[in-house]
């Protein structure tokens, strides 16, 4: 495989889709936040924490523009480290992979990633808005939110190396084996510990619009590296021989 | 006399390189848009860097509306 190759297409796969998730961002999502904040700077004029001044606003818009400014960045930063584990993934799993074409391998690899490492993890433990979210929880649930990614994701490697071993008749049998795991996994693990004090249809919205952003850039990054690898071809040289 | 051929050959194998590449570009970029706050700045800017939280304030949007634990 041709190294440079591969990591270039790869990262600029990613680096593309996460630009166009935080560009949806911006459009579906940034509504929800800026609300959010809103109902956060009510509670803390009401709790005396700040005082509704000029200053305030003058601090506040300057924060926020930089906060809306890094969507974009933030989401080509993330688009193509996400992007290079699922460039990772798909080298090794290509062959395996149903399908004739890049592209459609691809979505297919998207739609297995899209849904054990991260809808299914959303399912347990859901994006919040500001407002909604204890600092002094907020390691904790981190801890929680990766470790359910990690066993989930990990989790469906495991059943997938243990379907090269078995007949084609009998995959369903795995698919069966890690719904069963990870279910087991989501009732074991614990909730999250901060209670939504939010209005409920806020946190429903932003988090409909999140879910609807994320697709966005899993179904982009497997079109994009798809196409990439389709037309590159990083595992396929051309080599002259003399007969 | 000689004849030159070409052939494509398919190189399945995974290079090793590009792998740990990769897996450290997916770490970093993962800490920095989920993770950071003001860790990475801290390096050259010292304790007030966790004061600042650059990052934490320029990833934070993103951080939200993709699912990461914040405040």
């Amino acid at each position: 495989m041709k190294t440079a190759r591969f990591i270039a297409l790869v990262l600029l796969a990613g680096c593309f889709a996460g630009i166009i998730h935080g560009t949806a961002n911006l459009v579906i999502v940034e509504p929800y936040l800026d609300e959010a904040i809103g109902i956060e700077n009510q509670n803390l004029f009401s709790s005396g924490e700040k005082q509704d001044t000029p200053e305030f606003w003058v601090e506040y818009s300057s924060y926020r523009d930089w906060q809306k400014g890094g969507q974009v960045l933030a989401g080509a930063i993330l688009g193509t480290s996400v992007g290079a584990l699922f460039g990772i993934i798909f080298a090794f799993s290509r062959r395996s992979l149903p399908g004739n074409h890049n592209v459609k391998k691809a979505l297919i690899l998207a739609g297995i990633m899209w849904l054990t490492i991260y809808f299914i993890p959303f399912l347990k433990y859901p994006a919040n808005p500001p407002t909604v979210g204890d600092p002094e929880t907020v390691v904790l649930r981190s801890i929680l939110y990766l470790s359910f990614i990690a066993i989930s994701g990990f989790g469906a490697l495991g059943f997938y190396k243990l379907s090269n071993r078995l007949d084609k008749g009998k995959k369903i049998a795995v698919i069966l084996g890690y719904a069963v795991f990870i279910s087991i996994i989501f009732v074991a693990m614990p909730q999250n510990p901060d209670e939504v004090t939010a209005p409920m249809d806020l946190v429903i919205g932003f988090r409909a619009m999140s879910v609807i952003a994320v697709s966005i850039y899993w179904i982009a990054l497997g079109i994009i590296l798809g196409a990439f690898w389709q037309k590159l071809q990083p595992d396929k040289s051309l080599q002259t021989y003399t007969s | 006399m000689s004849n030159f051929e070409e052939i494509i050959v398919s190189k399945q194998a995974v290079p090793t390189f590009a792998v740990v590449i990769l897996a450290l570009i997916f770490g970093f970029g993962l800490f920095l848009v989920g993770y950071d706050q003001g860790h990475l700045f801290s390096i050259i800017q010292g304790a007030e860097a966790f004061d600042d939280l650059f990052i934490h304030e320029l990833t934070h949007d993103m951080r939200h509306a993709a699912g990461f634990p914040c405040h």
